[in-house]
């Protein structure tokens, strides 16, 4: 089928847009070049869009935002003077700052402990690399042989404790074999109240008032 | 809102081909955006076509509040077309030329009628696509193809007749 002239100008923009399908391009082309009149209106319409992409925007005047802004949130009023000046400090009123400026505080602290400066009697030499150093190294082998010891001497209390006052569960006639109990659907053999786990039980908590003892005997502790 | 603010005042400022209207129009669409900001809804489409619509809402109601203003403004743009024609020949460079074919598309623009001037606008000018201009428009989509099409061969047809053949 041959297009006319007023099936050009309908499709025109679909053509050059790219929106016409294979075929109707085809068509379009065909008629387009043998018409000098739709030759003429594709190549200004095509030209026309050319040049109205190829626009600059306009720019807007400076001064259009702040009267925007003026308009719709209100007049901003700037300070001046002194209160100018002081401006900046706002900010130290901030929760967020005072939460910020108290964690850099501990986190020295913290660190200035671990590194073993002295910060009561501050010397020059508390800030030596070396020294630091040896501080450091000073302060983490102490952690170490105050925990060596302390495991030491739980264990040794532990054994003295095992040979004085045996645990019920290890006596003679306890240790014979209690009679497995009947398995089967249903049954399972998780823990049960019988006397054995009571026993358990009494010398859990005998082990932990052990052990609460000696954190507390500890050294640099006093019994109240 | 620097964006906005650039592409709405283009906007206006292409419609009206007047800069202290497109500057008074773009604040009146920002009082009216903040104003009104409460009613959007995402499903009217992305927040920048929604500004569109309240631009050309308020654009259509401009036009029609000054209809009667430029009727008595023709015997100027007469003038002005006697001093772009004395003016023409004294621009050779090229930038100069790019210049002058924006105002004369500009002054085309300005002829055409408003419903083919938006479509085109928001098409070749603003870049948007045929949905995004089906929302702000709210017409149907074949009727923003038409408009749009229409729009460019009479466009074309009025720089033809002023002498101006854009490449």
């Amino acid at each position: 089928m041959n297009w006319d002239c007023e099936q050009i100008e309908e499709r025109l923009s679909d053509y050059l847009d790219g929106a016409l399908p294979p075929k109707e391009a085809a068509q379009f082309k065909a008629h387009a070049d043998g018409c000098a009149r739709c030759t003429q209106l594709v190549a200004s319409v095509r030209g026309l869009v050319g040049a109205l992409r190829a626009m600059e925007p306009e720019a807007a005047p400076l001064r259009l935002v702040p009267t925007i802004l003026d308009k719709t949130i209100g007049p901003r009023t700037q300070p001046f003077g002194w209160r100018a000046w002081l401006g900046w400090t706002r900010i130290l009123w901030q929760p967020r700052f005072a939460f910020g400026a108290l964690t850099i505080l501990i986190t020295g602290a913290v660190l200035s402990q671990a590194l073993g400066i002295e910060w009561h009697t501050p010397t020059v030499a508390d800030l030596n690399p070396v020294h630091i150093y040896r501080s450091a190294d000073q302060g983490i082998h102490r952690i170490y042989a105050r925990g060596a010891k302390f495991f030491g001497d739980l264990r040794v209390v532990y054994e003295i404790e095992s040979r004085l006052n045996p645990a019920p569960d290890q006596e003679p006639e306890q240790q014979k074999p209690a009679p497995a109990p009947p398995s089967g659907p249903g049954r399972t053999e998780g823990p049960s109240s019988g006397p054995n786990n009571l026993n358990r039980a009494e010398t859990s908590t005998r082990y932990i008032t052990r052990f609460a003892c000696i954190v507390l005997t500890a050294p640099g502790r006093r019994m109240p | 809102m620097r964006l906005h603010t650039r592409r709405i005042f283009n906007l206006c400022y292409r419609f009206t081909s007047h800069r202290q209207e497109a500057e008074d129009l773009s604040q009146e669409v920002f009082l009216r955006v903040y104003r009104t900001l409460g009613s959007y809804r995402s499903t009217y489409g992305a927040f920048g076509t929604w500004v569109t619509s309240v631009t050309r809402n308020l654009l259509i109601d401009h036009y029609r509040r000054t209809r009667r203003d430029r009727l008595t403004d023709s015997m100027e743009d007469v003038m002005a077309k006697v001093e772009d024609k004395e003016s023409s020949t004294r621009r050779p460079d090229h930038s100069a030329a790019v210049a002058e074919l924006g105002g004369h598309l500009q002054k085309a623009l300005a002829k055409l009628s408003p419903d083919l001037r938006e479509a085109v606008i928001l098409r070749d000018l603003e870049g948007l696509d045929y949905n995004e201009i089906q929302r702000v428009l709210e017409v149907p989509e074949g009727t923003v193809k038409s408009r749009i099409n229409r729009g460019r061969i009479e466009l074309a047809r009025i720089l033809d007749q002023m002498g101006v053949r854009p490449n």
